[in-house]
């Protein structure tokens, strides 16, 4: 997010959803879209039916390979190389957009120079990627006009996650594929309100609508609007919180995050835990942080009450209430307004229309947005509004750039690569990467309590490719714990050719196996986002597996 | 579209863009022709025969959903003999059909019975006795097929193929015995399917149907209140209907179904994932937080009225606050909660204890 605001000076999808089936080119990085995001991978299987090429660059062979025309399996943690690379032979090719260039951006020269040490063949030497796929993958990319790009957490979740994302927003200016339909550059959201709780201003850095705390203008704006004086340094962002718990943060508020299973190297954290002197747990579910909780406090799920999410591609579209929440349990927003008012606030809102009305009336981009607006209108066909909105008549915007940058001009990076935090050594002879799977979700608090995903996918498993098992004596289906530097995990081993020699992936959402027990907190220099997608790890043989089928039917098998 | 671009519809002169088949001219110009085998995310398939018209200079009718509108066409939509063929072939669809509606309807809307009634179609050409076969045994907990009540028009197993991709189920056997199944009539859990329910959702006479609200024995979907909402999973915000029945739970109201909206009218464009459609049990599970709690002297957790768990709560917080310093407290906010919610704990956090220690969950 940090990244895109810098370079275009938005953090969202640049295009919309229902623009990928127009796609000619989709560029799919550091994305497992049809687990992920399966109904964004529906749209990129129709682009390919219709003969769109798709291009997947990921470590591990992802069912979206099966559809594509090209996989680049870079090892983890080399994206910078391989996008450079890309960079560089469009440069020395003379692909670029020279006109967008010389109108619409600044520092293109600069990234030009680094290019320079990126060539395809060394690329090959460092990512695995072969060069003949590097100069294929760049030349189609910058000649098709509707080209988009399309990321996730395979790209952020690493001590380089910006500058992986300059590296993308420089192949975005140079090929001007920017302020187009079907092309930009879409990092797709996790969770059903990431871009929703960016934009109301839960960021250490940000008030509502990406306004800076260290404005004095927007400072003052926000002070007499709340009445109140307000804190102009930027605060911590989530990583760092973690971090000083117990030490310089001593009393923490969690609301629907169950942070022991979610944050990095998490024994630390609950070490830390047991030094903090209050907290305060707001979840609709018992989670393994309660057990750390002074109160907590029981809230209601999206089915029980009223607000805005707002989904990956700007769009604020309505949550309604259904049903009634269950015993005591209230709606958060209930629960913050009685916390905020017991602690002396004079806080008055009757619904969360109101609270929205408060909100788009000091945020320019979401000025024209109300509750009203998205209950009656439908533009394109769609409900719902995409930001930015500026007026009660602005029927919002599909896709963001469209004859000129938002920041002005877009900004060229140069990047030079790094090296992952903590590589493979001869202790921990592994690549681990964590991930998402289709049939869970984030700490499985709701999908490992639904029947048919658990029949799916009952259990925790770490996938191995066969040569690293034998190495190790591992067979299919046997009990193996994983060891890094920060834990070890038990789980059960699946044999498969789906991940590269020297790597193995786990998924995040089993608290039985957490995977955030392996994984580095270690942090990129910028965003402080962990890196879970690379940390050296080893795999020992614990017990001989059951004769039981983990997964049947799954592709993942070897 | 130019003027050289335009065909006779019902009399009038319409205009249509190069490719365009005559059933979506027609819908663009308000014109209806019945369809059940049609689905706009779909290649036509021609499978049904409901939508036949007549073309002029055509000796057969041709089907609407499958045929080009080339300029200079004359199209009837509606006369004597497309009424007769249209009677006749949902009276043949209803001699392999159960005419019961509550036998037909456990699950979704029966558009067939529905369009049979609307045609007034004769009922009484009798029965052909079930030739199909089902499943009953696969162990899959979310979707049921039900071979008397298939019409065989390959909705399903399109969606499989075209949308979704994974090709699980497909047309098996041949002649009359032909079915809706799977390789080696496997269960769906032994395949590629990744249980969307697309074809639950596209089914036009609820032969794929939820299993769920079959074991429940619930309401039909006719008798459930829809509630358009948002879904709580992903970043992609596709649009659902949860489908409650209001007076479940002593009249709290329970989520007994999901099911999505018209094709091209939202975001997902009709289409949900395993999660969207099926992974709503948690709503009324009994591991859900019913009472505030504290944690008491004796290092349990003790259930509290909300008065003194407020109290408690803003006790602590005003206390390290007091100690150490406002830049001592930190909130975590939640990307699962709204953005009403986040703007008031970023309120919260800044204007009620003067820090910026604020963050959500999923800032990257």
């Amino acid at each position: 997010m940090a990244g895109l605001v810098t370079t275009f000076g938005a953090g969202a999808m640049t295009n919309s959803i229902g623009e990928i089936r127009d796609a000619d080119f989709l560029f799919v990085i550091g994305s497992n879209t049809s687990e992920a995001h399966p109904i964004i991978a529906m749209e990129m299987k129709r682009a390919v039916r219709r003969g769109a090429t798709l291009v997947v660059a990921d470590p591990r062979a992802i069912w979206m390979t099966t559809i594509a025309a090209k996989h680049l399996q870079l090892r983890p943690g080399t994206d910078v190389w391989l996008l450079n690379a890309l960079a560089h032979v469009i440069v020395t090719e003379g692909l670029m957009d020279q006109r967008f260039i010389d109108e619409h951006t600044d520092g293109f020269d600069a990234v030009a120079r680094t290019l320079a040490a990126y060539p395809p063949e060394e690329a090959e030497r460092v990512t695995g990627v072969p060069a003949e796929d590097i100069r294929w993958v760049a030349r189609r990319y910058a000649r098709t006009e509707r080209a988009g790009i399309y990321y996730t957490l395979g790209i952020t979740e690493h001590s380089h996650g910006t500058d992986n994302v300059y590296c993308l927003s420089n192949l975005v200016l140079m090929t001007g594929h920017l302020g187009t339909p079907s092309a930009g550059m879409n990092p797709l959201r996790g969770q059903n309100n990431v871009q929703g709780a960016n934009d109301a201003g839960a960021s250490p850095v940000f008030f509502p609508g990406y306004q800076r705390v260290d404005d004095d203008e927007v400072r003052r704006k926000y002070e007499h609007a709340w009445g109140t004086s307000l804190p102009s340094e930027p605060g911590l962002n989530l990583n760092v919180m973690m971090k000083r718990v117990g030490r310089q943060i001593r009393g923490l508020f969690v609301m629907g995050e169950d942070i022991v299973i979610s944050e990095p190297n998490v024994l630390r954290l609950e070490q830390a835990l047991n030094e903090n002197e209050f907290l305060i747990v707001q979840d609709a579910f018992a989670t393994t942080t309660m057990q750390f909780a002074d109160v907590v406090l029981p809230a209601a799920v999206f089915a029980e009450k009223e607000g805005v999410f707002t989904n990956s591609e700007r769009r604020v579209q309505r949550v309604r209430k259904a049903v009634e929440p269950p015993g005591h349990a209230r709606p958060d927003w209930r629960i913050l307004i009685d916390l905020a008012r017991t602690c002396g606030a004079d806080w008055r809102y009757a619904e969360p229309a109101d609270i929205y009305d408060e909100l788009a009336r000091h945020a320019p981009r979401f000025a024209g947005i109300a509750h009203a607006r998205i209950d009656q209108e439908v533009h394109d066909g769609m409900t719902g509004i995409q930001w930015p909105c500026g007026d009660a008549s602005d029927p919002g915007t599909k896709f963001l750039h469209e004859g000129g940058i938002l920041r002005g001009k877009g900004l060229f990076q140069p990047v030079e690569y790094r090296p992952s935090q903590e590589l493979p050594d001869e202790t921990y002879g592994l690549v681990l990467s964590t991930g998402r799977t289709l049939y869970h979700y984030n700490a499985a608090t709701q999908t490992r309590r639904e029947r048919g995903l658990v029949a799916k996918q009952p259990e925790a498993f770490v996938e191995i490719h066969p040569r690293d098992a034998q190495r190790r004596g591992v067979s299919d289906g046997d009990l193996v714990e994983i060891q890094t530097r920060r834990g070890s995990i038990r789980t059960r081993a699946i044999l498969s050719r789906q991940v590269r020699l020297g790597c193995i992936w786990t998924p995040l959402h089993f608290a039985e196996a957490r995977a955030n027990v392996l994984t580095n907190d270690v942090g990129d220099p910028i965003t402080d986002t962990a890196e879970y997608k690379v940390c050296a790890a080893e795999v020992i043989r614990v017990a001989e597996g059951s004769e039981t089928e983990l997964f049947p039917g799954s592709y993942y098998r070897a | 579209m130019t003027e050289d671009h335009r065909i006779t519809l019902q009399g009038e002169s319409i205009a249509v863009s190069p490719g365009e088949t005559i059933l979506d001219a027609a819908a663009r110009a308000g014109v209806e022709i019945p369809t059940l085998c049609h689905d706009p995310r779909l290649e036509p398939a021609g499978a049904c025969r409901t939508c036949l018209v007549e073309i002029d200079g055509w000796r057969r009718l041709a089907p609407a959903c499958a045929t080009v509108a080339h300029p200079g066409m004359i199209v009837t939509t509606e006369n004597a003999r497309i009424d007769r063929h249209r009677r006749s072939l949902l009276a043949l669809y209803a001699t392999d059909h159960p005419a019961d509606r509550a036998a037909s309807e456990m699950g979704a809307p029966d558009q067939l019975l529905a369009m049979t009634e609307r045609y007034d179609a004769p009922t009484d050409w009798g029965t052909m006795p079930p030739c199909r076969e089902g499943r009953p045994d696969d162990r899959n907990p979310y979707i049921h097929y039900e071979p008397d009540t298939c019409i065989l028009c390959a909705r399903c197993t399109r969606y499989c193929a075209e949308v979704e991709g994974v090709s699980a189920i497909t047309l098996a056997g041949r002649g009359s015995q032909t079915t809706i199944s799977t390789v080696d009539r496997l269960s769906l859990l032994d395949t590629t399917c990744e249980l969307c329910g697309g074809c639950v959702d596209v089914c036009p006479t609820g032969a794929m149907t939820e299993k769920l609200p079959l074991v429940r024995e619930q309401k039909p979907e006719r008798e459930l209140e829809k509630i358009r909402t948002t879904c709580n999973y992903c970043g992609v915000g596709c649009q659902l209907d949860l489908n409650v029945d209001p007076e479940a739970n002593d009249g709290r109201g329970a989520v007994v179904k999901v099911t999505s909206p018209e094709p091209g009218t939202t975001t997902n464009d009709g289409n949900l994932c395993v999660k969207g459609r099926f992974a709503y049990d948690f709503i009324d599970h009994p591991d859900r937080l019913t009472v505030p709690l504290i944690r008491g002297a004796d290092g349990a957790l003790h259930e509290a009225s909300w008065d003194d768990a407020l109290e408690a709560a803003a006790r602590g917080l005003l206390g390290v606050k007091a100690r150490h310093g406002p830049d001592a407290l930190g909130f975590v906010s939640s990307s699962r909660c709204t953005v009403e919610e986040n703007y008031l704990v970023q309120k919260l956090a800044r204007a009620v204890f003067g820090t910026n220690n604020v963050h959500q969950c999923a800032a990257t």
